[in-house]
């Protein structure tokens, strides 16, 4: 009984020495200024305040890069699972030519480092006009969030039952039908997990916004966050707490409602193979 | 008229034959199985029956007409998978009209095919339930509904009882076959069972290696196996089967291995000197009485009868007694082999059966073999 | 192998096939395969950044890359942090999956504090640890103080050793949750059996882990390790984030080294050969994972 305890005790020590600096990320973000320079430090605020918050929302441009990295993040998703669902069907489900091939590039690319890919993107797309928008991030996060998708897909398609297709096409369906009635309903869980994959992925992306958009109308939350910290002239710090905190919100709804997803996620995608 | 037809058919999967050169006929209303130990081709035979795998050469038909251009659902067939590949979101109703609603047969008619179908399997109560609330036995009627409620040309069947418990399989055997009086559609039903196959098929397809081995009525594979192989897989407890040689002349044949000689009767006009194999039934070996000294080393008391293993030196053969004989291992017994009955084999695993054909029989289907699923254990 | 007329059927399949896969093809060709060998031809000429323009040198690049103590000084430090970062996630990786495979007091919260890390954006990560690392008023200067381990400040990310330590440190804290996830799940999938099997035959705790747990674990290390190693010898934010490559180089990979020379030292040409040499460097990496993941996919 005591050992159990003593266990306990040992276990949760090291959780919590692990969140701790989440945790402290949250106690600045609602401390005075003022206190933040108290010596010795205050563990909990005396004084609780939401200033920060406020001024963040009022007298920067956090929203607007917010909303910026929601449409970004958003938009990459929606066209990355789209493209890639339609795409590991193919590959797991199709004979053709080629197919290992195809399963071989995009893992290699899944794998491949963004420092390669970046020089010429940007190339690209300032010869297409479309630097300093949205757009271009969409296009560059395509790179990695593509074969991302598609190899977590593939796992989760692999694992619904070849019978529950062929059942259906004996039943009259046709091959899309079958996707449709069977295979969709049966890949949802799938699709959420790879969604919010992405997601995550596309929202804390920093290089490529950090190459690609050099203005503050198309500049995601990354970028824009740390270009808050670079410009001022002295650090707010309880401010750029709560600028971590508010970009964190998306990831503790996740967290908090969906979080059986990203496990599933894991075990498809990153480990297996 | 045929209403099953593979004319030629092989299939390769790279290097491998799946299915060789296979030709097979399933007449109208039949009930056929295909019997064959594990990656014998017997599946694959049905799947590219279904439409699931392409031949790699030959054709196929259903009625009159070809069907290997022809999707799955448009061959009108049904077919019951061995996983039941019942759909998961579906209910029971809503994976029972699946079929119906890709027909575009009409609500109120799809409505009443659905009732019609659920009470005849009795699964009217559990219409609005998920599959997985389900039993194996009740998934496995959910699964023959969803085959049964549009009434097809033909029905394929792939292992539909392999997944649940024995009570519950001779049960579903006797109703199956009940269905398949009343239906009278065309069943094709692969299993690995031999028990199955011989209750409650007209004819069985006997497979191995991707090629067909017999296919006959089940009486005349358990009288008269083809080859070797049939002899051997049909049979429980199995047909024992001693290699020797073959001497003498026509109408004068002799079989002999160590420790054996028997007078080889009723051979046909393939029987040749040489190496041949012997096969003997345990209903052709008397054990107790006899010339020829055996040891006794195993008695397995099922009840009503009793199965007995002896040895003639090297060679173990199984016969049965009634169950009153006590016996001993070890115990010395004379026995004889009723010189009527053995089958004779050419050389080799697969080597044809030597004994002369009897008078050629009706090949009609009898559907009075059905009922050996009463006598059967 | 011979081709063989295929049924209509068949071939409408593969089409169908080839359609759905078609969107990919496209997007992988566009945004992938050609900037891949656009980066290797730009690393053949001299390209000043700003305007764009700039001249054929062959493989002039590639000898001044490889001559330059640049180069081999970035590799250097890329191979430290790898190697550094990559052991402390799998030790305290594998060792908090351990805790928390146990049944501990409210599990799941436990699990996912200490998944949050992994998740959280670095920026986020590292703003909170440069507040954390900060001289004068950061916690963990405090604390140690208080603890008397250390008489004075330290300047964490301003002075070597400290800097690269302190990029390692939070390498690990931010990418070990990977590890715990990956080893808890295979940790949930070992028979019960093996261990009741071991206990009976009088082995203790520790040989309990060695004979039973660590061979189970073999195969998913093996593939964690080579998946984790990838990224982290990639990895660029979180050190262009938490010292930019400094002081002066010090912790300064190839990453950091590519952005620099394309956008701090405006030669796009020379970035180029950086990056192409640290793809090749990977790809034995990268192969040596496919290869494997191959060879579990066909088993």
């Amino acid at each position: 009984m005591i050992r159990k305890i003593a266990f306990n005790l040992f276990a949760w020590a090291l959780v919590l020495a692990v969140a701790f600096p989440l945790f402290w990320m949250l106690v600045t973000s609602v401390k005075p200024q003022f206190e933040l320079f108290r010596r010795p430090p205050t563990i909990l605020p005396e004084t609780w305040t939401f200033e920060h918050y406020i001024g963040l929302l009022k007298e920067t441009n956090f929203l607007n890069y917010f909303w910026n990295s929601i449409i970004l993040s958003t938009t990459t998703t929606l066209i990355v699972v789209a493209i890639a669902t339609i795409g590991a069907y193919s590959l797991v489900r199709f004979k053709y030519r080629g197919r290992e091939t195809l399963a071989f590039l995009v893992l290699f690319t899944y794998l491949l480092p963004s420092v390669v890919l970046i020089l010429p993107l940007y190339l690209m797309l300032v010869q297409l006009g479309l630097s300093n928008t949205i757009t271009s991030l969409v296009i560059a996060y395509t790179t990695f969030a593509l074969p991302y998708a598609l190899w977590l897909l593939r796992s989760f398609m692999a694992g619904i039952p070849e019978d529950l297709e062929s059942a259906a096409l004996v039943d009259g369906a046709t091959r899309l039908g079958a996707f449709r009635d069977v295979i969709l309903p049966q890949l949802l869980p799938g699709i959420i997990s790879t969604a919010l994959f992405t997601f995550i992925l596309s929202w804390n992306e920093y290089l490529f916004a950090l190459v690609l958009v050099n203005s503050d109308e198309a500049r995601p939350l990354t970028t824009g966050v740390m270009n808050m910290l670079v410009s001022s002239f002295n650090i707010e710090w309880s401010l750029l707490m709560a600028a971590s905190v508010m970009m964190s919100v998306p990831l503790i709804i996740v967290f908090a409602f969906l979080q059986s997803y990203l496990t599933r996620g894991f075990g498809a995608g990153g480990v297996k193979g | 008229m045929a209403d099953v037809t593979f004319s030629n058919v092989q299939k390769h999967f790279g290097a491998f034959r799946a299915v060789q050169d296979l030709n097979l006929d399933i007449r109208e209303g039949e009930f056929v199985s295909l019997l064959g130990p594990s990656g014998c081709g017997k599946t694959t035979t049905l799947r590219m029956l279904a439409g699931l795998e392409f031949p790699t050469s030959g054709e196929i038909r259903i009625g009159d007409r070809v069907v290997n251009d022809v999707a799955p659902g448009k061959r009108d067939i049904a077919m019951v998978f061995q996983s039941y590949a019942l759909y998961p979101h579906m209910t029971v109703g809503e994976n029972i009209a699946y079929p119906l609603k890709k027909r575009g047969v009409e609500k109120a008619e799809r409505a009443r095919m659905l009732k019609d179908t659920a009470d005849m399997l009795q699964l009217t109560p559990l219409l609005r339930r998920k599959p997985r609330e389900l039993s194996g036995g009740q998934q496995q009627r959910v699964a023959l509904g969803r085959a049964l409620v549009r009434d097809p040309k033909v029905f394929l069947l792939d292992e539909p009882l392999s997944n649940l418990d024995a009570k519950l399989r001779g049960h579903m055997r006797a109703e199956l076959i009940e269905l398949h009086r009343r239906l009278g559609r065309t069943m094709v039903y692969v299993t690995h069972d031999q028990l199955e196959a011989m209750t409650m098929s007209d004819r069985i397809a006997v497979m191995e290696g991707g090629k067909l081995q017999q296919f006959a009525p089940p009486q005349e594979v358990y009288r008269e196996p083809s080859n070797r192989f049939v002899a051997g897989f049909i049979g429980t407890p199995g047909m024992t089967i001693i290699d020797g040689a073959l001497s003498g002349s026509p109408g004068a044949w002799r079989f002999d291995a160590p420790g054996i000689s028997v007078e080889a009767r009723h051979l046909g006009p393939d029987a040749a000197e040489g190496a041949a194999s012997m096969g003997v039934r345990p209903e052709a070996l008397t054990i107790g009485t006899g010339d020829t000294p055996a040891t006794l080393r195993l008695v397995e008391q099922t009840g009503h009868e009793n199965i007995v293993v002896v040895s003639i030196g090297d060679i173990r053969m199984t016969g049965r007694t009634t169950p009153d004989k006590v016996w001993s291992p070890g115990e010395e017994v004379m026995i004889s082999i009723d010189p009527d009955m053995p089958h004779f084999f050419a050389d080799g695993p697969n080597g044809k059966r030597l004994n002369a054909k009897p008078s050629p029989r009706g090949n009609e289907p009898s559907h009075s073999l059905s009922n050996l699923s009463e006598v059967s254990p | 192998m011979a081709t063989r007329p295929k049924t209509l059927l068949e071939r409408h399949y593969a089409l169908l096939g080839l359609a759905l896969i078609a969107p990919t093809v496209l997007v992988f060709c566009a945004v992938i395969v050609y900037p891949l060998i656009s980066a290797i031809y730009l690393s053949l000429f001299s390209i000043f950044t700003p305007t764009l323009e700039g001249e054929w040198v062959g493989l002039a690049n590639y000898r001044e890359l490889l001559t330059s103590g640049d180069f081999w000084s970035a590799l250097r430090v890329n191979l430290i942090w790898t190697i550094g970062t990559l052991t402390l996630q799998i030790v305290a990786g594998v060792g908090m999956a351990l805790i928390l495979h146990q049944n501990i007091w409210f599990r799941s919260l436990a699990r996912s504090l200490i998944l949050f890390p992994y998740f959280v954006s670095t920026v986020v990560a590292v703003l909170v640890w440069k507040w954390l690392f900060n001289d004068l008023y950061g916690i963990l200067n405090h604390l140690m103080m208080t603890a008397g381990i250390i008489d004075w400040p330290i300047d964490y990310l301003g002075m070597m050793p400290n800097a690269l330590i302190s990029v390692i440190l939070v390498g690990a804290w931010k990418y070990f949750p990977f590890v715990v996830i990956a080893v808890l799940a295979r940790l949930q999938t070992i028979p019960d059996a093996l261990y009741e099997a071991a206990r009976i035959d009088g082995a203790g705790p520790v040989a309990r882990f060695f004979d039973v747990t660590l061979p189970q674990l073999r195969d998913v290390l093996v593939v964690i390790i080579m998946l984790r190693a990838i990224w982290d010898f990639k990895e660029f934010d979180l050190i262009f984030l938490l010292t930019g490559g400094g002081p002066v180089n010090s912790t300064e990979t190839l990453p950091l080294l590519v952005y620099k020379e394309a956008f701090a030292l405006n030669q796009m040409g020379m970035a180029s050969a950086y990056a192409v040499v640290m793809m090749l460097i990977m790809l034995v990496f990268m192969i040596l994972y496919v290869r494997r993941t191959r060879s579990v996919d066909g088993a």
